[in-house]
């Protein structure tokens, strides 16, 4: 047996990057729905209803510590028990889109509390209503830089679909398997798929990078100064 | 009202199961930040051939599915004569997958410490080797721990994934056990939730003191 | 007393023996900036050469280049006669590996204008690390040497706290204890009272200007404190420009600036 069949290639790769559309559609469908999840629980959080804030704090972390093959598992298997019957690939998108929408919550987070509590004071000393405050002063700091933190999850997110598979959504990785299975030839549909997830996320990952980077530029021109004072204690 | 004395016989399989997560999880953890400081160094070295190992090898296990990469090496590997057993392949993945994230964190740490640490360490004489010692690796270690950590965490969810080549894990033995008890598919899945939170919940609140720490130093 | 003392000491030494430390047509660019050019300079065993001048003028990179800090872009640096950063293979002169630079490095201390301690360490740590590491001394007698220069910097009783329990001023005199220890024959100083809240100021000069009386050692002062560059100092150098303007004792430098850059700058100062 020749190790790398260049025929059997040719063969299974556009079955395989036909795939790729289930994989990108479950990708996109399943951030949308974390980026909007993510900012119910960033709201709830903020309620002054104690309680409240504990049960979204606990399920938060319970949510985010357990393997998302599990809580896919518990979607895909349990749901119908409670009258609710969901595809494979609805399933897959809750159970992503849930597990996402943790950290997703976690950024919003950051990016409101980066903004100097300055920066409220003034806007409340210009008598700026409640929503005025929040869009012309807090959003327009706080978006910026969790721009590249949520393009870095949503690549995580993409590289988690594989994990699709295990609930029979014939994505990329399933494919492969499916078509491994068939002709007993496993190195070239893994090395695909590998290879179609590489050439997408790297270029991906390098793009936020960038995007970081300029923003950082940015804010540290701001805080040229602030930063100057900074370097003259460095041993504590 | 049949399902708690039947649901009490589960336990016992779900607990094996928890034994071979547990299993899986501490050698991925041992190799992973081996690993991490391999590459995380490789990465900072001065030659260009070793930086260039250590970032090809990053940027191929970050940049696809750690799923795919147990597939490859589980499935793959025996085509060329290297039959491994699922533990083998499970935590040879995980390792090499985490290993990869883990070594970013090296270096960030590295990369954090003040440059005038390096310079003392030089005019103190001391060799490469002492300056990374002695003075570099100490302080960026304290760095990197709320991020070893998360990793850990992230590798705890991670072994459920040897599930799926066959590996009798806490996650292969629930769906075992839902198999032959359908009925009882909620209590055991909420089980296999909490069992593997509990496992992880030591490292949570490590990460979290971590964390205020952190946060109380720089206030 | 004892400064002055001493001083002939040096002065007489000065007359009879070779330079220490010699810098020959030295020249650091950074990109296309430069930062020196064609240097000349040198110092003699056991001189206290201050060097003055505007920020930017290069002073602080005149050193780092002899600690090893930076690497010149051109021309030779000679350390008692051997290169610093190169090693003379076949007649030629090749750029010198690490083995070379550590050898040549155990003559050199240098004092940071950031302190540079160790967070990681205890005071006493911090003066022990590099005996026991680097020079290969016991422990024990290790600790001696340090306490023993931590004594005489003022510092005896704060061996087991770490540096940022100490303040600025305090930073800074373990430091200079840090460097001593190692025995140096050169050592520089790099604005070590730049980074101070000005009452920490004066315990630091005291200290230098104690060690300087002893005299035995060479030391390289870069710093903005003209009073002390004058009192400390056998010979004052001043730079602007990457270029070597001016140099000769305090009292010919201070009281009969020649050119017309030192003058201003004199001015300048003194405001």
């Amino acid at each position: 047996m020749t190790i790398w069949s260049w025929d059997y290639t040719f063969e299974v790769f556009p079955v395989i990057f036909k795939a790729m559309w289930i994989t990108l559609s479950a990708t996109i469908v399943a951030f949308a729905l974390a980026m909007v999840l993510g900012i119910i629980l960033a709201v709830l959080r903020r309620s002054s209803f104690k309680p409240l804030v504990w049960t979204i704090i606990g399920l938060s972390e319970f949510i985010r510590a357990t393997p998302p093959l599990v809580q896919l598992f518990f979607v895909f298997y349990d749901l119908p028990f409670f009258g609710i019957s969901l595809s494979p690939f609805v399933a897959g998108v809750i159970g992503l889109g849930v597990h996402y929408s943790t950290y997703c919550a976690e950024i919003y987070r950051s990016g409101i509390e980066s903004v100097p509590r300055g920066q409220w004071e003034a806007a409340t000393a210009l008598n700026f209503s409640r929503t005025q405050r929040w869009t012309k002063v807090i959003l327009p700091q706080a978006i910026p830089p969790i721009i590249p933190m949520l393009g870095n999850y949503l690549i995580s997110m993409f590289k988690d679909t594989p994990l699709l598979s295990a609930i029979t959504v014939v994505e990329m990785l399933q494919t492969a398997k499916i078509a491994g299975s068939a002709s007993f030839r496993y190195l070239e549909p893994f090395t695909i798929v590998g290879f179609l997830f590489l050439v997408l996320s790297y270029p991906s990952a390098l793009l936020i990078k960038q995007l970081e980077v300029h923003l950082n530029r940015r804010k540290k021109e701001n805080k040229a100064k602030k930063s100057k004072v900074k370097d003259v204690a460095p041993s504590c | 009202m049949i399902s708690i004395n039947t649901y009490l016989e589960l336990i016992p399989s779900l607990l094996d199961g928890a034994k071979v997560t547990i299993q899986v999880l501490l050698w991925s953890l041992i190799f992973t930040f081996i690993i991490a400081f391999i590459a995380g160094l490789g990465k900072l070295s001065k030659w260009m051939v070793i930086r260039g190992i250590s970032t090809v090898y990053i940027e191929i296990f970050r940049g696809t599915s750690l799923l795919v990469q147990l597939f490859w090496i589980y499935f793959v590997l025996p085509l060329f004569g290297m039959e491994l057993s699922a533990m083998t392949a499970g935590v040879i993945a995980m390792s090499l997958c985490y290993g990869a994230y883990a070594s970013e964190i090296v270096r960030g740490a590295i990369l954090s410490i003040p440059k005038g640490q390096y310079e003392a360490a030089i005019a103190l004489n001391m060799t490469p080797f002492q300056r990374m010692k002695n003075i570099i690796l100490p302080q960026a270690f304290k760095i990197m721990l709320p991020g070893f950590g998360n990793i850990s965490i992230e590798l705890i969810k991670g072994t459920a994934l040897v599930s799926l080549i066959t590996l009798s894990d806490l996650t292969y033995q629930a769906l075992t056990l839902r198999n032959t008890h359908v009925g009882l598919t909620t209590e055991i899945f909420l089980s296999l939730l909490i069992l593997y939170f509990f496992i992880a919940l030591p490292l949570i609140l490590f990460v979290r003191w971590m964390e205020r720490r952190v946060q109380v130093g720089r206030a | 007393m004892l400064t002055t003392m001493s001083k002939e000491i040096t002065e007489k030494r000065i007359q009879t023996e070779k330079p220490f430390v010699v810098y020959k047509k030295v020249s650091k660019s950074f990109g296309d900036l430069k930062v020196l050019r064609e240097i000349d300079f040198s110092v003699y065993p056991g001189e206290k050469v201050a060097i003055i001048g505007p920020s930017g003028s290069g002073k602080t990179t005149l050193i780092r280049l002899l600690m090893t800090l930076e690497e010149p872009t051109s021309g030779v640096i000679e350390i008692d006669g051997v290169p610093l950063w190169h090693k003379e293979v076949k007649g030629k002169l090749i750029k010198a590996d690490e083995k070379h630079l550590h050898k040549m490095r155990g003559q050199i201390g240098m004092v940071f204008q950031q302190f540079n301690l160790f967070p990681h360490m205890t005071v006493l740590r911090n003066c022990t690390e590099a005996q026991v590491k680097v020079l290969g001394v016991n422990r024990k007698d290790a600790e001696d040497r340090a306490k023993e220069m931590l004594e005489k910097v003022g510092l005896g009783t704060k061996l087991d706290n770490y540096p940022s329990q100490l303040s600025g001023g305090q930073q800074q005199r373990v430091a200079i204890a840090r460097a001593l220890v190692m025995r140096p024959k050169v050592m520089l100083f790099d604005e070590p009272t730049s980074a101070l809240d000005p009452e920490l100021v004066g315990e630091v000069l005291d200290v230098i200007r104690e060690i300087a009386a002893e005299g035995d050692m060479a030391m390289i002062l870069v710093t903005h404190e003209m009073e002390f560059a004058k009192d400390v100092a056998d010979r004052i150098v001043f730079t602007d420009g990457g270029k070597i303007i001016e140099e000769g004792s305090p009292k010919e430098v201070f009281e009969n600036p020649k050119s017309e850059r030192l003058q201003s700058f004199l001015r300048r100062m003194r405001k």
